[in-house]
């Protein structure tokens, strides 16, 4: 069974019919997982014995005449997402052997839906970028070039096809630009639809919880499992009231794509033509594409960087060397602090950890923090407005190609790269990131972005457009 | 020079509550270290706060006892600061918007007219773990026990006067806040908590002179006491025509003294912001009506209705409402034996003055009020006489026997049998001719001596009444 060519429902159902056994299809994923992480360095811990056992008690529970929607369906976490049986390490060398006493409520439901978690996937210093080239255990490969970035390890993952699902976070694009860079589909959801409970998140109003695969199908299937409220994280009260998930199915005809021309011009050059030619075949396939404005972009982009940067100084100050990490000889507790807090961040991690410090500071707050507030405001108005006009925006994920791997970006350059995905965080709004053509070699990505809890009209024009591009899925070997 | 002296205090409370503030974990003392605590209370990366609805209501309840205005919207910030009992590095704390604001309650000033004291604000917030430093050796440890009891942070405006004023605040707080059943307030436990400022300024003078902060006061006696210490102490600064240091002092109980905490410059900027995890706290104003008509009834209240219904003295109903538990008492004790005026004076008198030397609130002591009742119900039934009962409550009081245990247990039956007392009548008779002389030649007041006599030679056990019964019947023959 060729993981890529057949969807998740389609997995999780030979699994249920006892064509194939979790088991069997676990082992295999597994030795997958190793080969491709030699080169690839996806996996910060690959679960081996202990997904072994979970497929057998799937296979169990089959046996006994269970059905589950994810039967034996592999799946990656991202190592920001506490998973009680792997060590959860969060980016930071401090908590290599550090057992969460919890797992995340979204792991919760995909093991309760018989997925199997094969392993826990690498990510930035404490998931601070959207390039993985922050890692301690160094970067993802991009599976197109091995110079290159990956910008996710689980949209690696599923772009090589050892894994049918990721499970990973996004705060200002991490999730969609690794989308964008491997050629998958990537979904952050609708703020409040998945639970975060037991995700390190550095930013807890930006930061969700979202998946990856090969499908707008396969991540509403996913998006299923795990959406809905939760009662360990209070953003979820928007789900109490809602059935959890994508919805009924949605006709996509006459579906008014709003394109904001003007923000194309941010683009790395050669990358404008992809999003031209993407603008036709949409249009040839029978969506309307209708000329609008966001002039907000740059400003949203300097807003989530103040309001992430403050909010990630308090969410790390947890990190003290206390409770968590090793704790350091020092003479005082000053000193404590900061040996423990020095070993526990790496630099990315305390770069941002000082500039959040500074802009709450006072004399900053007033004019950057609240400032940054009041734009964020403005920016969910724009976008708000906007879908007044259209059914779904049309953006950018990323503004440049994958990053070289070997190279240290400079940390601006490496901030600004967010310029398309980091607004959208903003509004809350639920954001598909899916292939919209090829540069090069290179997979390019767009963002779809739709109204509150449109995910299945998202993921229905993702999998339509798939169709009709041909050029998906990428066969890498 | 002539000064007077500006206080302000900040009291913070403990809510009286099943559970702590964002967890589920029990808000209850327990000796042993960090058992009741979750990954919420402990500050794991990714286990976000939810709030406690019931300690909302507790603290919509304290607000408006002190005649708050409410604030239907409402949220919690962050006050950020490093230190090893907040596991999170920071308190969630409502710093810019309190539930409660413009509030006030009233007090009798020092020339004993009533004083309205304004309460500038009413909020929640977290309380901190503990640290608790080993006997042997230089180990700090914490016991977390405590992080994310919920609190209420009650500040007056700079409108006291003295220590005495101040002392009377805190116990006029103290008995509305227990009235009200939000909390216990016992400040050697520590539920109930006060920090002082204080400045003198030259009488006349409209502008406020440099404060100080006093902490770590753990009585009301010390709050009075640390208070006219410092006043001393500012006033000798300011005759010398020097300048008192905005600084903050720790109260040193040992020896009567302060020492300075840190200065200015080591003032803290706490770097809030609202925190992005928690939605806001919103109320109707439904909901506080509601809360408003459900306010337990205080003491100037239930005095009056002592007074009305039990035909109490008004001192005997001030004294019994001093506290809400001895209130209570007193009640309690009247369901059983329905004789307010005796049972006021048993509770005022013997039982308070037990109480005061134990260093117990009245729902503390293992003498009950049913065994109050239990105990006067044997004075009237004839078998103990009211000298008796003194003894046995004090007996049952300490040894936590039940009062009809101890008149068994000590043989204090009183006598009341015709035959035995005759012949103890008999030899006081003939051992005083002289007062039976003076009786009979008109002096009957002799018969108390008599009387004195044979309870005496009983060891206080004979029934009185049927002593002098007995006497008057053999003198007179």
């Amino acid at each position: 069974m060729e993981l890529r060519k057949i969807s998740i429902r389609q997995a999780a159902e030979t699994v249920n019919s006892g064509e194939v056994t979790a088991e069997g299809l676990i082992e295999k994923t597994l030795e997958s997982c190793s080969i491709l992480n030699e080169g690839l360095n996806i996996f910060t811990q690959i679960a081996g014995i202990d997904a072994l056992e979970q497929a057998k008690a799937i296979d169990r529970k089959i046996e006994k005449g269970e059905k589950l929607p994810l039967a034996g369906v592999p799946v990656t976490v991202k190592d920001d997402l506490c998973y009680g049986v792997l060590p959860t390490g969060f980016g930071s060398p401090a908590f290599k052997e550090f057992f969460s006493p919890y797992t995340a409520t979204a792991v919760e439901r995909l093991m309760d839906a018989g997925a199997i978690v094969v392993g826990k996937t690498n990510l930035d210093d404490m998931s601070m970028g959207s390039t993985t080239a922050s890692s301690p255990d160094g970067p993802t490969i991009n599976p197109w070039d091995p110079e290159r970035t990956a910008g996710s390890a689980g949209a690696a993952a599923v772009a090589t096809g050892i894994c049918m699902l990721a499970l990973e976070s996004d705060s200002g694009g991490a999730l969609r630009q690794g989308a964008s860079h491997c050629g998958v589909i990537g979904l952050r959801p609708t703020a409040g639809q998945v639970s975060r409970y037991g995700l390190n998140t550095f930013c807890s109003s930006f930061g969700q919880v979202g998946v990856t695969a090969i499908s707008g199908e396969n991540v509403i299937t996913a998006l299923e499992v795990i959406a809905g409220f939760d009662e360990r994280d209070a953003s979820t009260a928007v789900c109490k009231e809602r059935a959890a998930g994508a919805g009924t199915a949605v006709d996509t005809e006459g579906l008014r794509i709003g394109y904001p021309a003007a923000a194309f011009d941010h683009l790395e050059p050669g990358l404008r033509e992809v999003f031209e030619q993407a603008r036709e075949q949409y249009s040839a396939a029978g969506f309307e594409c209708i000329d609008l404005e966001l002039p907000l972009l740059p400003e949203a982009l300097q807003a989530y960087y103040v309001i992430s940067l403050a909010e990630s100084s308090s969410n790390h100050s947890r990190f003290d060397g206390i409770r968590f990490g090793a704790v350091e000889e020092a003479g005082d507790l000053e000193e404590l602090y900061s040996k423990s807090r020095g070993s526990i961040l790496g630099r990315e991690a305390r770069r941002r950890s000082i500039f959040g410090t500074h802009l709450l500071s006072q004399g900053s707050y007033d004019l950057y923090y609240r400032q940054a507030l009041r734009v964020w405001n403005l920016v969910r108005r724009e976008f708000a407005a906007a879908l007044g006009q259209c059914d779904l925006l049309m953006l950018p994920a990323a503004k440049t190609l994958p990053g070289r791997a070997a190279a240290e970006a400079d940390f601006l350059d490496a901030w600004t790269e967010d310029l398309f995905c980091a607004p959208v965080s903003l509004t809350g709004l639920p954001s598909l990131c899916l292939p919209a053509g090829q540069a090069g070699k290179f997979p390019v990505g767009l963002q779809l972005i739709g109204r509150p809890f449109s995910e299945g009209i998202m993921a229905a024009v993702c999998d339509r457009m798939i169709r009709e591009i041909e050029l998906f899925p990428y066969g890498i070997s | 020079m002539e000064f007077e002296v500006i206080i302000g205090l900040e009291v913070h409370v403990e809510l009286q509550t099943e559970s702590k503030l964002f967890c589920a974990c029990p808000n209850r003392f327990v000796p042993e270290p960090n058992v009741n605590t979750c990954p919420v209370c402990l500050g794991f990366p990714g286990a976000f706060p939810r709030l406690n609805s019931f300690a909302v209501q507790q603290a919509l309840t304290a607000s408006l006892a002190l005649n708050c205005e409410i604030a239907l919207f409402s949220y919690f910030d962050r006050k950020n600061y490093f230190y090893p009992d907040m596991p999170k590095g920071y308190q969630l704390s409502q710093y810019y918007e309190p539930i409660g604001s413009g509030g006030h309650l009233m007090i009798e000033d020092d020339q004993g007219n009533l004083k309205k004291v304004r309460i500038g604000r009413v909020h929640m917030e977290e309380d901190a773990g503990k640290l608790v430093h080993a006997l042997s050796g230089d180990a700090s440890m914490v016991d977390y026990n405590r992080s994310g009891v919920p609190l209420v942070e009650i500040v007056t405006e700079p409108d006291l006067r003295s220590p005495g004023e101040s002392r009377r605040y805190l116990e006029q707080l103290k008995r509305i806040l227990q009235y009200a059943r939000v909390s216990d307030c016992k400040m050697e436990e520590g539920s109930l908590r006060c920090d002082a400022n204080i400045s003198l300024r030259p009488v006349g003078r409209e502008t406020f002179g440099s404060k100080t902060e006093l902490k770590n006061m753990n009585s009301f006696k010390a709050v009075e006491r640390s208070l006219e210490h410092e006043i001393k102490r500012q006033g000798e600064i300011l005759r010398r025509g020097e300048e008192v240091i905005t600084q903050t002092l720790r109260w040193e109980e040992d020896k009567q003294e302060t020492i300075v905490m840190r200065g200015k410059l080591e003032a803290h900027d706490y770097r809030c912001f609202t925190d992005p995890e928690l939605p806001p706290v919103e109320l109707t104003a439904e909901e506080v009506e509601k809360a408003l008509a459900a306010l337990p009834e205080m003491a100037e209240t239930r005095a009056a209705r002592f007074i009305s219904d039990f035909s109490l003295p008004e001192y005997d109903a001030a004294v019994l409402t001093s506290s809400r538990c001895l209130a209570d008492y007193f009640e309690a004790c009247l369901e059983c034996y329905n004789n307010p005026k005796v049972v006021s004076n048993w509770v005022m008198g013997e039982l308070s003055a037990l109480l005061k030397n134990a260093g117990l609130e009245a729902d503390q002591s293992s003498f009950r009020a049913e065994d109050l009742a239990d105990l006067l119900k044997m004075i009237d039934e004839g078998l103990i006489s009211g000298k008796i009962a003194k003894d046995v409550l004090e007996k049952s009081f300490q040894s936590g026997k039940p009062p009809r245990l101890v008149v068994e247990e000590e043989g204090l039956l009183q006598i009341s049998d015709h035959s035995e007392l005759e012949a103890v009548v008999g030899k006081v008779l003939a051992e005083n001719p002289d007062s039976v002389e003076k009786y009979r030649s008109g002096a009957t007041k002799v018969i108390g001596f008599l009387v004195g006599q044979v309870m005496k030679e009983t060891g206080g056990k004979a029934n009185p009444g049927l002593v002098n019964e007995l006497l008057v019947k053999k003198i007179e023959g």
